[in-house]
């Protein structure tokens, strides 16, 4: 019989059962799927219950006592999906999230996405403002003409391997010293700045953890051996998040330098926020002196640069001659 | 019993039970009209699609396609398909693949029961599949990521729900998968993106005072949100605007203020939605950098910016659709030198100003 068929047998067998189904029962109805030798029968109906475990279907194990019999059984109230104990603005504000996400046509286990989003409609009794505003996400992004497909792909096996804690093996385009290079990487996870992923891991090529740009990947290939099995161990003290929330300055390149900026008034609240959550500020005439401690000047400098006429750099002297280089080069070239 | 006495057993159950149900339905119902044929065939018969096909996308989308079908008796076999994300093809082969499903003793009633009819799809047997399994862990944790994203205040909440929503075995996962994905959030606009997200969900007008790039001016705006897209790093609302009596995409970074009406509003139908754009047909030129060949592969790896011709040495010409002038001017300084803002004129104008008036203030006064 199909595999397929197989566990969905298997799973209407269990939830109509009365009481827990023993194991000769289940053997005695799948003849030839759990005939054979016991051994190997126990194996594949493991596998089949890891499976159906993985489709979000868990079958339990009963030892029995005087009044049920030992065997298998699939719960009810483990089974079926139950309703999110969410106010239904919260549920809605799920629904939309998860669509925006679907549709920026790049987010991590996008595939259980579109099922969890599918499913969300019955834990939530979605409005159907929800629903079309989901259906308006899709259709934006249809068309906004990114074709970008192996990011895409490339994401939805990350996520894969990085579930799975599987090594992957990278052709990867260095940006800095642009030279493809191929690299055996542990993927701890993924994140998203500025609207383009990047994966963080455990690069063997470099012996530390670094970080790839998603788009620059060329190729990649997740290894294929004993597929259950983890490779590797993410290290204790890493953080996703910390990783993410890094500023360009605080990129570990030099020892730390205290800089400081001003900013002229009005400041937009996104402009105060892009110094990051580590940033020191100090109102000055109507504007703001922001203090950080950079360990990456350059990526100061740039994100100084980009915010215009309304920032400049104050300290340090080396950095704000640098800024100074920078514009009156691209002025001669400009005039 | 034998797997051939099994499988006969299954076979002529079908048959004898089905007669009476089967005819009437026969017109326009593949699914109906051959359905133990289909059953009967042997695995291989359908081998080069299932070979395409991930045998466990399958099972998942069965498991949602029979509770939902339960649940909206009669819909539409094209709605269904759309539903679970198949063409219509599928649908039917997986409605074939769904009548071979039962469990012992096979008796006609024993298995599942789906039939099309007018083309419309109605479940007689679900045998308790009228809902459909817990999360998967991959699936809460992608929902709990976007939640994340988009920075809505009921975060935490979300995330503990969908928790509960997992199979107890299988939370540690979901546990450890939400700590591997970052999808970001843009804190300082949490609270605008989080009203707006509200008076989506509740079909609430929004009145915002929003920065117009094409007129550098602030307006007011009454606007009925219909939802939120997220494109080259930046978010947008997209909703229609009464004043001008069309939808429109408004950068979310450009709402100053946003407070939801008392009104509601109806929601847009699929027709009008089918027809949204983010960026308007005539968004003008787009905007042309030159880059240099350090400048050339961080630009071209970021979402949006598309690959005009190469230059030598390493360097290219790229374009951006729907980047305003200020935009541009940001983005070329952002790369440190390495870029300029070369078309249209008006954002070379822009461009050409602001090194200018940044360099004045570097320069000491009266050099």
């Amino acid at each position: 019989m199909q595999k397929d068929q197989r566990l969905l047998d298997l799973a209407a067998l269990l939830l109509k059962a009365a009481e827990p189904v023993s194991w000769r029962e289940i053997q005695e109805q799948f003849p030839e799927d759990y005939g054979g030798t016991d051994e190997a029968a126990i194996r594949k109906f493991e596998r089949d219950k890891a499976d159906l475990l993985e489709l979000g279907i868990p079958v339990r194990y009963a030892a029995g006592d005087e009044d049920l019999p030992a065997g298998y059984l699939i719960d009810r109230d483990e089974f079926y999906l139950p309703d999110l104990k969410l106010p239904p603005e919260d549920l809605a504000l799920l629904y939309v999230a998860g669509s925006a996400a679907l549709a920026s046509g790049a987010f991590p286990y996008s595939r259980d996405l579109a099922h969890a989003l599918s499913k969300l409609s019955f834990a939530a009794r979605a409005p159907g403002a929800s629903e079309a505003a989901a259906f308006a996400a899709r259709r934006l992004t249809a068309d906004a003409g990114e074709p970008r497909p192996e990011v895409a792909q490339w994401i939805e096996e990350l996520s894969r391997a990085i579930a799975l804690r599987k090594r992957v093996h990278l052709a990867y385009l260095g940006a800095e010293r642009r030279e493809r290079t191929e690299r055996d990487v542990d993927p701890y996870g993924l994140f998203q700045k500025g609207g383009a992923w990047f994966l963080a891991g455990y690069c063997h090529l470099r012996e530390d953890i670094r970080t790839f740009h998603v788009s620059r990947i060329e190729a990649l290939t997740v290894n294929p051996a004993a597929p259950r099995t983890p490779d590797f161990k993410p290290r204790k003290d890493f953080s996703i998040a910390a990783y993410a929330t890094r500023e360009a300055w605080e990129y570990d390149v030099h020892a730390p330098v205290r800089c400081r900026v001003r900013l002229d008034p009005p400041i937009p609240a996104e402009v105060l926020a892009s110094f990051g959550p580590r940033a020191r500020t100090r109102e000055e005439g109507g504007g703001a002196v922001i203090e950080v401690d950079a360990t990456n000047q350059e990526g100061l400098l740039r994100h100084v640069l980009a915010l215009g006429e309304r920032a400049e750099i104050l300290a340090p002297k080396a950095l704000r001659e640098r800024a100074r280089e920078v514009l009156s080069t691209l002025a001669r070239r400009l005039a | 019993m034998t797997r051939t006495a099994r499988g006969s057993g299954r076979a002529a159950a079908r048959k004898a039970g089905k007669p009476g149900k089967a005819a009437p339905a026969v017109p326009a119902a593949p699914a109906a009209s051959a359905p133990r044929a289909a059953k009967e065939r042997p695995p291989k018969a359908r081998g080069s699609h299932a070979a395409r096909t991930d045998p466990r996308e399958r099972l998942r989308r069965v498991l949602f396609l029979v509770p939902y079908a339960v649940r909206h008796p009669g819909i539409p076999v094209k709605d269904l398909a759309r539903r679970c994300g198949c063409t219509e093809k599928e649908l039917v082969e997986d409605l074939d693949f769904l009548l071979g499903v039962g469990s012992p003793p096979f008796a006609p009633d024993d298995f599942l029961d789906l039939y099309v009819e007018r083309d419309r799809v109605y479940v007689a047997l679900h045998q308790s599949f009228s809902r459909p399994p817990r999360f998967t862990e991959s699936e809460a944790a992608a929902l709990a990521a976007a939640a994340q994203g988009l920075g809505g205040e009921g975060r935490e909440r979300a995330v503990e729900a969908l928790r509960d929503a997992v199979p107890r075995d299988r939370r540690a996962s979901f546990d450890e998968l939400v700590g591997r994905i970052y999808a970001g959030a843009p804190p300082a606009r949490d609270s605008v993106l989080g009203r707006l997200q509200r008076a989506i969900a509740d079909r609430h007008s929004v009145k915002l005072a929003y920065h117009s790039a094409s007129r550098d001016a602030e307006t007011e705006r009454v606007v009925h949100p219909y939802t939120l897209a997220q494109r080259f790093g930046h978010w947008y609302l997209y909703g229609h605007d009464a004043a001008r009596g069309k939808a429109l995409a408004f950068r979310v970074d450009r709402i100053r203020d946003c407070a939801a009406l008392p009104d509601r509003f109806e929601a847009p139908s699929e027709a009008e939605l089918a027809r949204a754009r983010l960026f308007s047909e005539p968004s003008g030129e787009p905007v042309r950098l030159r880059l240099g060949p350090q400048a050339a592969p961080w630009a071209l790896s970021r979402p949006g910016i598309a690959l005009a011709k190469r230059t030598e040495k390493g360097g290219a010409v790229v374009e951006i659709r729907g980047a305003g002038d200020e935009w541009a001017t940001r983005l070329a300084l952002s790369l440190g030198g390495d870029a300029e803002v070369i078309a249209p004129a008006s954002a070379r104008r822009h461009f050409v100003e602001a090194v200018r008036r940044t360099l004045a203030r570097y320069e000491p006064p009266g050099s």
